[in-house]
Order: C-alpha cells, then structure tokens, then sequence
C-alpha cells in the first residue's frame, strides 16, 4: 500500500467531519479558510482514494452497558478465508481480521449480555465447519479507542455513493 | 439514557440512507423516501439529541500512515494492570487497549507505518514498562471487516 500524502488540510477537514459529517462545504470553508471548491475536491479526492468514508454511527438496540470481547478463533488452515468472510456477515461483530500468531482469525464484538457472547462465540462461531477453538476475552475497561478510525474496504467503496453534498 | 426512546421505520429508513452516503441533503433524503426536507432534518436532529445516531466522517488506517496492524495480549505480572495500559497508552503506536478477563489482563491493537518499527518498539520502548510479563502477538494480514456503524455515542463534548 503507497503512503498517501495528506496535508494539514486535509487532516484538518478530516478532523472536522469526524465530529458532524453533515457540515456544509460552505461553513467548512469559512471555518478552514480556503474556497468550497477546494474543500469540494478535497473531500471527493479522499473518497475516492478510500482515505475517508461517511456514515451513520446508531447506537439503536445497544444497552448502554455494552461491551467489547475479542474472540481469538484457531481454525484449519484451508478454512480460514470461509471462516472469516462468515464471521464477518454475523451483525453484532464489528471487526474481523486474518491474524498470524496464537490463533489465524479475530473477531471484535460488541455485546449486550453474556447470553448474547455465549450465542456469538459459543454457538455460531464454534459451529462454523473448520473452527476448532474459539477464545473469548472481555474488555472490563477500556484505556484508549478510536472509533472514528477504521479499515475502508473495497466493498464499503463500492457500496458508498459519493454524490456530494450537504447543503 | 432511557432506553424508551421509540425509533420508527420512517428513522431506519433515514439512517439508511444516510449509511449509503452521510452528505446526502436533507432534500435528497426527503425526495427519496417520500417525505419532507423538514421532516428529515427534524428526525435526524431528534436522534442525534437523544445520542442514538452521529453521522461522521471515518478515516482508514493507511490514511494516518499506518499499513501495520496486530494485536497484543500482554500479561502483567507484580504491578496493576491498570497501571501498565496507563503507561502503554501513551504511545502512539497503541491504537487501543483494553483490561480484559481472560488468560491475559491487557488487550491493545497497534499499528505501524512498516514492519521496520516494530523491533525499536517491542525491544526500546515497551520492554522498559515495568510488569509487563509476556507479550503475545497476533499480526493482522488481512482485514475482511473494520467498522463500528453500531457502537456506545458519546455525548458531544460542550453541549
């Protein structure tokens, strides 16, 4: 992957839509100091380069006490692409990652009860045909997170549509 | 928060529109679904007071320079874990890091411009924390799925 060559304008625009993304061009403009044309293809370009992505975070059906496991999941080595790519369809896992080391996919959740981790991890994960350990761990307390930073996929790509723009 | 707040299909539908593209107008939501501008702007208003939604910009990994992910499990041996993830979180390198139940006590994920960094930052810098017992890691090499659409919202800062 080439490193992409971000100015400071474009850290600060991506800072700034990182709060409210339903900012108008124009008051990102008087805010930044440069022309609506310029924030306009700043934003496009970065879109385009799958730098930046806009979407609606819900916190709809999440208990207020959510939390987030890890699931380390040992599967055959033949079968970790399916593994994965199912993992990855179960709505309540945020993340999945092909992972070398103490077990070959990671799955992050978030959850509202145990039941709900031990359906998750216990149930459907185990039972997918290839898996032969799954381990969980529980995050009690949560030092440091980021979640405005995430891996765009290909398929977020494609899927987004990039028509600008908020009035 | 309450949990009565009543989400219906006219806010899902809204929500999903704004999933496809988060700078829609109001305008082009409302012609969409078949509502009014004002209707869209008052329901997205209503759940972004309420803390249930946030319509942001997310920016990937390689966009702050970092092409390296994993995961570390370390175990803490003589000292608080909470004091070590203290210590590790100030390292830019740790993206996140969580005390967890389990075989170990800390979780972190940490990422790296190129693999180049990873022995000064193993062997310098956290080999010099104190109570760290083992670390274990699990080196990402490939990420089918990295979002967090449905998560706890912060309330907004200042308001």
């Amino acid at each position: 992957m080439s490193a992409p060559q971000l100015d400071d304008l474009d850290r600060q625009l991506i800072e700034l839509l990182a709060r409210d993304a339903r900012v108008s061009n124009r008051k990102i403009a008087v805010d930044l100091g440069v022309t609506e044309g310029t924030v306009r293809g700043r934003i496009k370009r970065l879109q385009q380069d799958g730098l930046i992505s806009f979407t609606a975070i819900t916190s709809f059906g999440l208990a207020d006490s959510a939390r987030m496991a890890f699931i380390g999941v040992q599967v055959n080595v033949n079968d970790v692409r399916e593994v994965a790519a199912k993992i990855a369809e179960m709505s309540s896992v945020n993340a999945v990652m092909v992972t070398m080391g103490r077990f070959n996919v990671l799955a992050i959740c978030l959850f509202n009860t145990l039941d709900h981790l031990l359906e998750l991890a216990s149930n459907q994960i185990l039972a997918l045909p290839g898996v032969h350990h799954v381990e969980t761990s529980i995050a009690v307390k949560t030092a440091k997170y980021n979640a405005r930073v995430v891996r765009i996929t290909e398929a977020d790509r494609l899927r987004a549509d990039l028509s600008d723009e908020v009035a | 928060m309450s949990d009565d707040f009543i989400i219906d299909d006219a806010d899902r539908a809204i929500v999903e529109q704004l999933r496809l593209n988060g700078r829609a107008t109001n305008q082009q939501i409302a012609n969409t679904l078949g509502l009014t501008a004002a209707t869209v702007s008052a329901r997205i208003r209503r759940m972004e007071d309420a803390d249930k939604l946030r319509v942001v910009a997310v920016s990937d990994f390689s966009a702050h320079g970092y092409n390296v992910l994993m995961e570390v499990a370390i175990e803490v041996d003589g000292r608080p874990a909470a004091d070590v993830v203290e210590e590790l979180v100030q390292f830019p390198e740790v993206f996140a890091a969580h005390l967890v139940t389990g075989r170990y006590d800390i979780d972190m994920l940490v990422v790296l411009r190129d693999f180049d960094e990873l022995p000064g930052l193993f062997l310098e810098k956290f080999s010099k924390i104190e109570g760290i017992r083992s670390m274990v890691p699990a080196i990402a090499v490939d990420v089918i799925k990295y979002k967090f659409d449905v998560a706890p919202i912060e309330a907004r800062e200042g308001e």
